[in-house]
């Protein structure tokens, strides 16, 4: 067995086909006649931009648009003036073949965009090392493995798989993928998720032992890969791709069903968004909103503050793309663990206990605070918007968040600019004291949201970064279970919505719980949607009632744990 | 010679996207239509990907737009309209 890098779920089985580049090898030869010599440059990169152009058509028709787009920028890249010119130059000046003029100036470019501090640049490093190739084996005549004829039932096994192999796969005929490098990120990753190809990535040393033909098994869900495996295994894991593919089949049917428990309970199953092109997911997994809108995106990774307008032309996008259903934004959440040199800010000491999220928020009225809220206010115009607070401390915090919200929606009308003049405030709880103090906070919003992994770490007095005390970081923690119960009972209580985001809304084992305690609204990454939509539609409040009573009177995560992991067993 | 400034709106920058249309746009005037910007000691040349991707421009950095030729007015104009407009991509406008 081989072990590597999940980098897309599913399981392929099937005969491997390595597709191997020919190792190039590029001499600095003269040539006599250097017009002859940039007249076959130029031949030759005609023929590189027409396949190229083959590729991007192939790729937007097997995969998609989006998908597509690298390979066109690899044709404004070949077409650049400045890169054919400088490669002419450097043949003329040197009069040397063209092959070895491509391999100078690409290499050039290549380690300029690879010293760049932005990743967007950096990809274009692999992209110019790509073009370089290809130019490079149509001048010397090596014929590109053709991927898009390979035959049905296929594993595809490379050392690596460039943008322009991948654009060639057919996924009716492509069952697996294996490569020796990349990971979850890489670009042959993003691909084959699209796809819908299991791919397992960063397999060492694979190429030596597989041949042509072998029978090989790739597990894109635990990394695992093997070949030629013997009869039981390969029984076994014919067995699990059916179930797998049967599974997927299964959780499509809960696409447009409500989340309703046996008992007639209505709970909403929504996402976490970080981008507004999330969305797209959201509605593929049928979300019933959007619980969590992280808005960090439109603050990092450049050089000054976004404006008010570039924030409302991302709300509203998304607002707008999920017509009608909620759409909870949540304010600027950010501090000194990450250092922003164009707002100021600098790495804190204890950042987590620091100066972040709304504190920072409210001390940073004129230029953050206000700016956000206008933009939201304006957006809550073309959709079901809700403003969601983060990191509240104490009931001084909201209750002036929520003045400079009136104050906002006052400007507004003086301006005559619509908004929804109903928008519902509510805090994420996370910290310990809001918890403690949410029977108070309760009657002063309009909804809670329970963001696990900080209430964890704060319930916990634990880093959940530092491996070292990774034995105290568990939501199954009964500290965190009292005071998620706490919570939710507290907003039942006083009748506004209670939802929870972070990942422990979408965790099997502790669905159950947070169904029987209470809450209203599920929200986690979209992937996890379906599956935990079945769990509720199988799901019966009053019967689980029990279960929550039992896991509550335990003294220790680790006995919770058993028990969920043993109910959860008995169920399926 | 004329030329004039403006800021990138772009949330992401020129990115290769942006990048080929402010290029695409470029390569229809005859005038040399060059850049300059605060990080980059030696001009931008408008009409090349790679020179302009090379210049690493972020959201909210101000370039100057220079062009030089015989349609050097259109040019500089089509130029600040195509970044007004956000090169293909949804950017906020300025009110």
């Amino acid at each position: 067995m081989y072990k590597g890098t999940n980098a897309s779920a599913g399981i392929g089985i099937g005969k491997a086909a390595i597709v191997e580049e020919a190792e190039l090898i590029i001499e600095q030869k003269a040539v006599v006649s250097v017009e002859a010599e940039v007249e076959r440059f130029r031949k030759a990169l005609e023929k590189t931009v027409s396949e190229t152009e083959r590729l991007a058509k192939e790729l937007a028709e097997n995969v998609g648009e989006k998908e597509a787009e690298i390979m066109q920028g690899h044709m404004m890249l070949l077409m650049d003036p400045m890169l054919t010119g400088e490669i002419e130059s450097s043949v003329k000046n040197s009069s040397v073949c063209a092959e070895y003029a491509i391999e100078q100036v690409c290499n050039m470019y290549a380690d300029v965009f690879a010293g760049m501090d932005s990743e967007m640049m950096q990809q274009r490093a692999t992209d110019m090392r790509d073009i370089k190739t290809r130019m490079q084996r149509v001048l010397l005549g090596i014929e590109t493995v053709d991927i898009a004829s390979l035959p049905q039932g296929t594993i595809l096994v490379a050392k690596d798989l460039t943008p322009s192999m991948t654009a060639g796969i057919n996924p009716k005929n492509i069952v697996g993928i294996v490569t020796e490098l990349g990971g979850k990120t890489s670009h042959s990753a993003i691909l084959a998720r699209a796809m819908e190809i299991p791919a397992v990535v960063a397999v060492t040393g694979f190429l030596k032992d597989v041949k042509d033909g072998d029978e090989v098994i790739v597990d894109g869900s635990t990394g695992n890969v093997y070949v030629n495996p013997d009869a039981a295994t390969a029984a076994e894991y014919a067995g699990r791709r059916d179930q797998y593919l049967k599974e997927k089949e299964e959780l499509q049917q809960y696409i447009g069903k409500p989340s309703v428990t046996k008992d007639g309970v209505h709970l909403e199953v929504v996402a976490n968004i970080g981008k507004p092109e999330d969305v797209e997911k959201v509605l593929e997994y049928d979300g019933e909103g959007v619980g969590l809108f992280r808005t960090e995106f439109l603050f990092m990774d450049r050089s000054a503050m976004p404006t008010e307008d570039e924030q409302y032309e991302a709300y509203k996008t998304v607002a707008e793309r999920l017509a009608g259903k909620p759409v909870i934004i949540r304010t600027l959440d950010i501090g000194g663990d990450k250092e922003i040199p164009y707002m100021g800010l600098t790495k804190d000491e204890n950042p987590f206990l620091g100066y972040r999220a709304i504190r920072l928020c409210l001390d940073r009225k004129d230029d953050i605070y206000r700016p956000q809220l206008r933009a939201l206010l304006r957006a809550s115009a073309y959709g079901n918007i809700r403003i969601m607070i983060p990191m509240v401390t104490c009931i001084d915090e909201i209750r002036e968040a929520k003045a400079l919200i009136e104050e906002t929606k006052a400007e507004l009308d003086r301006k005559g600019i619509p908004y929804n003049k109903d928008i519902q405030v509510g805090i994420m709880v996370e910290t310990a004291a809001a918890s403690l103090m949410a029977d108070v906070f309760a009657k002063e919003v309009d909804f809670f949201s329970i963001g696990t992994n900080d209430l964890t770490q704060y319930t916990m007095s634990c880093d959940r970064s530092n491996e070292r005390i990774s034995y105290l970081y568990s939501t199954f923690n009964p500290a965190v279970l009292r005071s998620i119960q706490r919570i939710i009972s507290c907003a039942n209580e006083a009748g506004i919505m209670v939802g929870m985001c972070g990942e422990a809304a979408s965790d099997p084992m502790m669905i159950p719980l947070l169904i029987a305690f209470g809450l209203n609204e599920f929200s986690m990454s979209a992937s996890a949607i379906l599956q935990s939509r079945r769990i509720i539609c199988n799901s019966s409040r009053e019967e689980l009632q029990a279960v929550a009573e039992k896991a509550m009177s335990f003294a220790t995560t680790k006995e919770v744990e058993d028990y969920m992991r043993e109910f959860v067993k008995s169920q399926a | 010679m004329v030329k004039a400034s403006i800021t990138i709106k772009n949330a992401s920058g020129l990115h290769l996207r942006p990048t080929g249309v402010l290029c695409n746009e470029a390569i229809k005037y005859q005038s040399s239509i060059r850049f300059l910007s605060k990080n980059n000691t030696s001009e931008t040349n408008a009409k090349s990907v790679l020179s302009v991707l090379g210049a690493c421009i972020k959201c909210g950095d101000e370039i100057t737009f220079v062009c030089e030729g015989p349609d050097e007015e259109q040019a500089l104009a089509a130029m600040l309209d195509a970044v007004e407009s956000g090169l293909g991509e949804s950017v906020a406008h300025g009110r």
